[in-house]
């Protein structure tokens, strides 16, 4: 069954919803009267047939990663969670591939910054600012294994993520710099050629990179490239600097896949209901004699 | 669609009674005391632009010469960007003098009222809200 999202909610979704859907119509219709002509396989590339909107590449639709990085952008072997055993395997962590370049695919944290990462990591899921529904941040957010939707027309370009209604604008105008620090930063995009190219800033110091405890700081800035290489497919790049924490910017590669099955669609994951035991439980005054 | 619309303003309704009702903006004189007053000079350490109110993290030297670490309460990042803060102003490592008002529990924490800067600029950096003390001058 799936539940609908309440009448006082519908506003942004419904907005997103809507103007997804009617782009996402239009692209399917273009691409079946493209392929043919083009004649290419889908892998050669910008060449080939993939939709336009105002001749840049239309990047609207529903998107998702089908990577493992959130868990951890380091290559990983599987592990279990011990405080979670009574889910078995469903509460064990999948092992993973580095999605870090490099040679050895490991974040070039400067030796007191790594310190802080295995600190974050020993008090996972707790200190996790995903497990309190704080908004991901970049590059997170793009990584999260729940859908966002990517709304373009010819000005700014919205992306609205499903995880905890997190979203951002980039602006496309002239760049404005962060007026603050915060979760999703401030973007300002323009195009390379067909790569949307997006700089955040104003990243405060409180968001992860993934569940292994990888975190950015208050310095850090964030270059993501998203570049559509087939109707289904915007293989994404994102380089991250912030000479406080990491001895050279380093780089991840993943792609983006966009949701194709029928009724796809953004649903509701308001999360911060399911983060107040763990935030607020040890303020809740309980009897002794009452269980949970 | 009756329904839906009831759904709707019914929620609508909730979301105002709660924020109306809740603890999330308590009264100045519950946690503060304003027979307290204190003016830290220090060096920014931290600053959490964050809502219902920013908090500046200090460092104070007091009179034995050790080193205490402050939190001062004031505005909503909004209402404090329009009295002329910004981010740069409050970067850490900045010298600044705060006003303001203890916590009733003898704490190292404060509700700021006034903020002065080195080259003399002087802005409010208070809640605000009703019986919080209005800015000086």
């Amino acid at each position: 069954m799936v539940r609908l999202p309440s009448g006082a909610s519908l506003g942004l979704a419904a907005i997103v919803l809507m103007l997804g859907a009617a782009c996402a119509q239009e692209d399917s219709s273009e691409s079946a009267a493209q392929a043919p002509e083009a004649g290419a396989a889908p892998e050669a590339g910008a060449a080939a047939g993939f939709s336009r909107l105002d001749g840049r590449p239309d990047l609207n639709g529903l998107w998702q990663t089908n990577t493992l990085a959130n868990w951890n952008l380091e290559a990983h072997s599987a592990a279990d969670i011990p405080q979670f055993a009574g889910l078995g395997a469903i509460a064990a962590i999948p092992a993973g591939i580095s999605y870090v370049d490099g040679p050895d695919g490991e974040i070039p944290y400067l030796p007191e910054a790594l310190a802080q990462r295995d600190e974050n990591l020993a008090g996972w899921p707790a200190t996790d600012p995903e497990a309190k529904c704080y908004m991901p941040g970049l590059p997170r957010a793009a990584y999260l294994p729940y859908p966002f939707q990517i709304v373009q027309g010819n000005q700014d370009i919205l992306f609205a993520y499903e995880f905890a209604t997190a979203n951002r604008v980039v602006n496309m105008g002239e760049p404005q710099t962060a007026v603050v620090p915060t979760w999703m930063g401030t973007s300002n995009g323009r195009w390379e050629g067909d790569t949307l190219v997006v700089e955040v800033t104003g990243n405060n110091d409180l968001a992860w990179y993934d569940r292994a405890g990888n975190y950015r700081g208050a310095s850090t800035v964030v270059t993501e490239r998203y570049t559509k290489v087939s109707d289904d497919r915007i293989d994404y790049e994102a380089t991250i600097e912030d000479p406080a924490l990491y001895s050279s910017p380093w780089t991840i590669r993943l792609p983006l896949y966009r949701r194709t099955e029928e009724g796809a669609q953004m649903l509701e994951f308001k999360c911060v209901p399911f983060s107040e035991e763990l935030l607020y439980g040890h303020l809740v005054k309980r009897d002794e004699e009452e269980q949970d | 669609m009756r329904t839906r619309i009831i759904s709707s303003l019914a929620g609508a309704a909730l979301l105002l009674g709660a924020a109306g009702s809740s603890m999330a903006h308590h009264a100045f004189s519950a946690e503060f005391d304003v027979d307290s007053p204190v003016a830290l000079r220090g060096t920014v350490t931290r600053m959490e632009w964050i809502n219902p109110h920013s908090w500046i993290h200090i460092d104070v030297v007091n009179e034995a010469g050790e080193v205490e670490s402050w939190m001062v309460e004031g505005g909503a990042p909004n209402a404090i960007l329009r009295r002329g803060f910004t981010a740069d102003s409050l970067k850490p490592g900045t010298v600044i003098l705060v006003e303001g008002y203890q916590a009733r529990d003898g704490s190292n924490r404060a509700n700021g009222r006034d903020i002065a800067f080195e080259d003399g600029t002087k802005l409010f950096f208070g809640i605000g809200s009703p019986g919080a003390p209005d800015a000086r001058d």
